[in-house]
């Protein structure tokens, strides 16, 4: 049976070594660079014609920035408007990334946890720093809820503050994990489909895993782009709470 | 005003009994041709809705999964450091690894009320609005 962690192994293309660390060019830094490539080629190609009606391509461009507009403007309100470019190259980036993962033969950029940690721990160190710059000292209510009895608020502020602190580690977990989920299972379930052919009689059997690939197929690319969407938007609501604490 | 409606002149409008059935019969035989196609496009758009609140709910499972486990695995790894670091071990795991648990519940909660509200949002308060009583 092919082994089906094999589709997630780093491969250095060029390798680099910078004061002994390994910075090497590997099959995943080539499919961040494609999906940068494919998004700017994507906006610089759908928005050339600049039209007042837009064509089609323009158009797909203009629901993106709409929908990704959206979310933000919902979720923080106008002031949030500020980080707009910041949060649509984080959703077009993991969106780009989970859908050219799905094209057979295709490296996952984001099945990776180390993607996706850097991804949240850039959401969460900005959280804080707008945080502290925007409301000084008073960033610091976020950890104290409103009508909390004095003598346990301590241990409600030492729980918020554990809360506040596993939000890097669930942001970046679920995106890492249901993309590395969903490429062993689709993995597993096409390896069934060589192993039942190999089988003799039992090859009449084949078609079943081949159906379940295909269904668990339409099923990850709709997990793709809702993780996308669950990251851009919880990335969102981190960004509210750093523009406006205490609520 | 050119039409077959109009061949028989004035003051003969009235169908005769033939076509006036095999008119009602063309007028039942369209309606149930729209009933299919109705039924039809209903079942599908029940199937794409079906697929994607199933897509919907296991993100949002996942999510919930996500909060609480990353919440008990800071706690439990606060506690583990401070332990190695005052040489307490094991107190201030157990205790930071209980708070963590607290968290995630917490975590989970405010999760859920996003959740409500987003579904109050969507279907206009119907489902998750806290109703002043459970009669309505």
């Amino acid at each position: 049976m092919p082994d089906p962690i094999h589709q997630f192994e780093l491969h250095p293309i060029v390798p680099i070594k910078v004061f002994g660390w390994d910075v090497s060019f590997t099959n995943s830094s080539l499919f961040m660079l494609a999906s940068v490539l494919l998004i700017t080629a994507f906006f610089m190609l759908s928005m050339r014609a600049r039209a007042l009606v837009p064509g089609r391509l323009q158009s797909l461009a203009e629901i993106t920035h709409e929908f990704v507009a959206g979310m933000v403007r919902e979720c923080t309100g106008s002031a949030g408007m500020a980080f707009f470019p910041l949060v649509f190259t984080i959703f077009m980036f993991i969106f780009t990334c989970n859908m050219l993962g799905m094209i057979p033969g295709f490296f996952t950029v984001t099945s990776h946890i180390i993607v996706t940690a850097a991804l949240a721990a850039l959401v969460f160190l900005m959280v804080i720093i707008v945080g502290f710059a925007k409301n000084g000292i008073g960033f610091l209510k976020l950890f104290i809820p409103q009508g909390v009895p004095i003598p346990i608020l301590p241990l409600v502020v030492l729980i918020e503050i554990i809360s506040f602190l596993s939000r890097p580690v669930s942001h970046s977990v679920r995106l890492f994990a249901n993309m590395l989920a969903g490429h062993i299972t689709l993995k597993v379930f096409g390896g069934f489909v060589v192993m039942l052919i190999g089988a003799g009689t039992f090859a009449v059997l084949s078609p079943l895993p081949l159906a379940m690939a295909i269904a668990l197929t339409a099923l990850e690319v709709l997990v793709a782009f809702l993780q996308a969407y669950v990251f851009t938007m919880l990335t969102c609501m981190y960004l509210n709470d750093a523009l406006h604490p205490g609520h | 005003m050119p039409g077959p409606a109009n061949d028989r002149g004035p003051g003969e409008r009235q169908m005769t009994e033939r076509e006036r059935s095999a008119f009602a019969g063309r007028i039942s035989d369209l309606g149930d041709r729209l009933d299919k196609i109705k039924a039809q496009r209903r079942a599908e758009e029940g199937a794409d809705h079906d697929a994607a609140l199933r897509g919907r709910g296991m993100a949002y499972g996942m999510r919930m999964a996500a909060e609480l486990v990353a919440a008990v695995l800071v706690g439990g790894g606060i506690g583990y450091a401070l332990d190695r670091w005052l040489g307490s071990t094991p107190w201030l795991f157990l205790l930071f690894f209980v708070l963590g648990f607290v968290a995630g519940v917490i975590n989970v909660v405010k999760a859920y009320e996003r959740l409500q509200m987003d579904i109050a949002a969507r279907t206009g308060g119907r489902l998750g609005h806290p109703a002043p009583d459970e009669e309505d």
